[in-house]
């Protein structure tokens, strides 16, 4: 005979219009498809917190955001067993007391994006943060983190905070953006606080002509995927361990919904990764022809641009660009641009169910057999084979961050309060 | 296919010391004293290269090599319950090392011992003679083993031996990895390993029973960091004080048959990222066990650099039999009779995700 297992209700008390929330969802989600506990989740239909009336919620348990310190006090006077997550504190003294909390490490996500640019050849540093807000602790933790950097290795470093961002401040925004950037030395690596708000500033950079990652090499936090497809240059960034935080969260909350009481546990995750992309491939480079044709060519490559256009952009004749190029990166300038396009093929040839005759024409190739032919010659393999290749092969980390949540859908029964 | 070159250097105490170097420029350095895995010089994310072992600052630390670095494990890698067993229906006593267990081949292991390096054309292989009656155990036992390193960035290390008695065996490489090459401790590497379950424990490390992975702190199958997994409460993690358990490997079902043995096909069954270096490891393995050890006990060694080893600065993943498993119902599987080949292969496989 089986037994039926005692059915908890959890509520989880995230915003999840957030990739961070999203993804601690997710690993809780994983963690109880892989053990079978059998929990009856408590989410709102838009995945949104809200906390009024939780101390009358009958449940028994509750997994709750608590980088928003309304998310705490209303905590405050429940009695059931609750788990905490949110970002690390370099003070002991700012935790939540008394209660297990499972955070991301927001010293070593700034240090995995400062030794990442060090390596990239930068003497400069900046940190690009927001405003400070109750809401955003995290962000003052990964400020301190890089003032803490700095101190450490004596360098003198900048932070910015700049305004909240709101439609009608937008454009005294990022003109102040662009004054700050304009006034930092260069080269710079600049640190943004989040995806979000590095690609602000990487489309300030943009609209002023400054040229990314040759003067402003910018990495972000989060490894946003909509960042990403919002920006002309590949946005680097860090990706934090979020989904771990959701399965140790859950395996916490199991163990005290059978008894086990873990009041000052306290475990810190380390970022999952970094996405190395153009924004901070930054490789000094001296001559301003280069670097304004590179900063050309990484925008506009997929758009099926010839040297011609490179040449007319950097207000040189076509010749003494190839010169230039030849001299100081040993290929000429429709390489330049091939590989540029080549590169963009194979990315989106990564992602599950892309259509290589949509590729070939959305990274700018004249043809798809054009594009047969130019992967043949660099990669010895069709599209269609460095796809299958890529999917084979794809290490663990990488299948798991592409097949998002994969129990969410299916363990998530919403109640209402 | 394999293209590398075998230098040859010779050290103290009568030791040399090889290195197999390939078309990248990753070296990998052996020495002829326990056929032990002294430095593999690989690069990281930018093209820097450091040494991803761990390991003492002379060869006077090999000799005694209290903390196995880098050594072939044998006649036996892992424990047995109070170094005994019965085979064929006679009771040996072997070495015990480890309070009352034996331990990776006792006082005498191969570990220790000269190996004789024979010309081969296919990589470096070295030989050893251990006599009947080693460490107590039966049999005089011819071990060999081959190290090649191809462009891929793989060390494959191939395991043969024969015997004129029956005896158990079971050979293991004991090479501690930090991917970062010791900038900081293993604890942000990220780890997964293909298997359901692992073998718990009791208080002298010895297995008691398979457990399902499932919901604890053991479950590997998607890639976690090893230093928050430490940190999961698990009564496991305390009798070991970190991970010093046994996984049993997932099996595949077409085994490869011997005569009178069956072992598993090359498969990989883990790997190791570190986020900081970009570098990661692969493990593959004809083994069903893999022993994963988070450097419990690396307190106070002195390794290469000024300061002392701390707990967590490396971790081993050892390719074996289940530790034991000669007291178990499946001994036979571990018992090498006359006439038979013992094979084992385990490649580990160094390379950069960008």
């Amino acid at each position: 005979m089986t037994r039926v297992p005692t059915v908890h209700r959890i509520a989880l008390l995230f915003n999840g219009n957030k990739i961070f929330d999203r993804d601690i969802i997710a690993g809780i989600g994983e963690y109880l498809t892989s053990t079978r506990a059998s929990w009856d989740l408590y989410l709102e239909e838009d995945f949104r917190c809200r906390l009024q009336g939780i101390e009358r919620w009958q449940g028994h348990g509750i997994i709750a955001d608590f980088d928003d310190p309304a998310t705490c006090e209303a905590l405050a006077g429940v009695h059931l067993p609750v788990v905490a997550v949110g970002g690390s504190y370099a003070d002991a003294a700012d935790y939540p007391q008394a209660i297990p909390y499972v955070a991301t490490d927001n010293f070593k996500l700034v240090k995995l994006a400062y030794d990442h640019l060090i390596e990239a050849g930068l003497q400069n540093f900046a940190c690009f943060s927001l405003p400070k807000a109750d809401v955003n602790r995290w962000a003052q933790e990964r400020e301190k983190a890089f003032e803490a950097l700095m101190q450490r290795d004596g360098i003198q470093g900048h932070i910015y905070r700049g305004v909240g961002t709101s439609a009608p401040s937008w454009d005294t925004a990022v003109e102040q953006q662009i004054a700050w950037v304009r006034s930092l030395p260069k080269p710079i690596g600049i640190i943004a606080v989040t995806d979000a708000r590095a690609r602000q500033l990487l489309q300030a950079c943009l609209c002023a002509g400054i040229a990314v990652p040759e003067q402003v090499a910018l990495i972000g936090i989060d490894n946003d995927p909509l960042a990403r497809i919002l920006t002309r240059v590949p946005l680097s960034s860090v990706i934090q361990g979020t989904v771990e935080m959701g399965r140790t969260a859950a395996h916490l909350l199991h163990q005290m919904l059978h008894g086990a009481r873990f009041a000052d546990t306290r475990i810190l995750v380390p970022p999952a990764g970094i996405n190395v992309l153009a924004s901070s491939r930054h490789e000094a480079r001296n001559h301003p022809h280069v670097m304004q044709a590179m900063h050309f060519i990484r925008q506009y490559a997929c758009q099926g641009i010839k040297t011609e256009q490179v040449a007319d952009y950097v207000g040189i004749s076509r010749s003494s660009l190839e010169w230039y190029f030849r001299r100081e990166l040993g290929r000429s300038v429709h390489d330049e641009i091939l590989r540029f396009k080549l590169d963009a093929a194979k990315r989106l040839l990564q992602q599950a169910d892309s259509n290589v005759a949509d590729i070939a024409v959305s990274c700018g190739f004249t043809s798809v057999q054009y594009m047969h032919a130019v992967f043949k010659r660099e990669l010895g393999c069709t599209p269609r084979e460095y796809q299958e290749q890529m999917a084979g092969d794809a290490p663990p980390a990488v299948a798991l961050s592409r097949k998002k949540s994969p129990a969410v859908g299916a363990i998530l029964r919403e109640h209402n309060v | 296919m394999t293209h590398f070159t075998i230098t040859s250097a010779p050290a103290d105490h009568g030791i040399t010391l090889y290195t197999l170097r390939n078309a990248h420029d990753m070296r990998v350095v052996i020495s002829d004293r326990g056929a032990t895995l002294i430095s593999w010089w690989a690069p990281d994310r930018y093209g820097r290269e450091a040494d991803v072992l761990l390991g003492y600052p002379d060869c006077d630390g090999y000799l005694a090599n209290p903390a196995f670095f880098g050594g072939v494990i044998g006649r036996w890698g892992n424990r047995i319950a109070n170094g005994r067993f019965t085979l064929d229906g006679v009771d040996y006593q072997i070495d015990r090392n480890e309070g009352d267990n034996h331990l990776h081949g006792g006082k005498g292991g191969f570990h220790l011992m000269p190996w004789q390096v024979q010309t081969d054309p296919e990589g470096l292989r070295m030989t050893l003679a251990s006599p009947d009656g080693a460490a107590g155990f039966p049999g005089n036992v011819l071990a060999s083993v081959l190290y090649r390193l191809d462009d891929d960035g793989q060390l494959r290390i191939d395991y043969t031996a024969t015997t004129d008695a029956p005896t158990p065996i079971n050979l293991t490489s004991h090479g501690y990895f930090n991917l970062n090459g010791g900038a900081g401790d293993i604890c942000d590497h990220i780890l997964s390993i293909d298997a359901d379950a692992y073998l718990q424990v009791d208080r002298r490390l010895i297995p008691e029973k398979a457990a399902n992975v499932a919901g604890s702190a053991f479950d590997f199958r998607q890639p976690a960091p090893i230093g928050p997994r430490l940190a999961w409460p698990d009564e496991q993690l305390s009798v070991a004080g970190g991970f010093d358990h046994c996984y049993c490997l997932r099996r595949e079902n077409d085994v490869v048959e011997e005569p009178g043995r069956k072992v598993q096909p090359l498969r990989d069954v883990a790997t190791v990222y570190d986020p900081g270096s970009g570098r990661e490891l692969t493990v593959s393995t004809t083994e069903n066990g893999l022993q994963f050890y988070s450097g419990n006990f690396l307190k106070g060694v002195q390794g290469r650099a000024m300061q002392p080893y701390a707990i967590h600065d490396g971790f081993c993943l050892e390719a074996q039999a289940y530790p034991d498993q000669v007291n178990t119902p499946e001994r036979e599987a571990v018992i090498l009779r006359p006439g038979q080949v013992y094979r084992q292969t385990t490649a580990y496989r160094l390379s950069v995700r960008k």
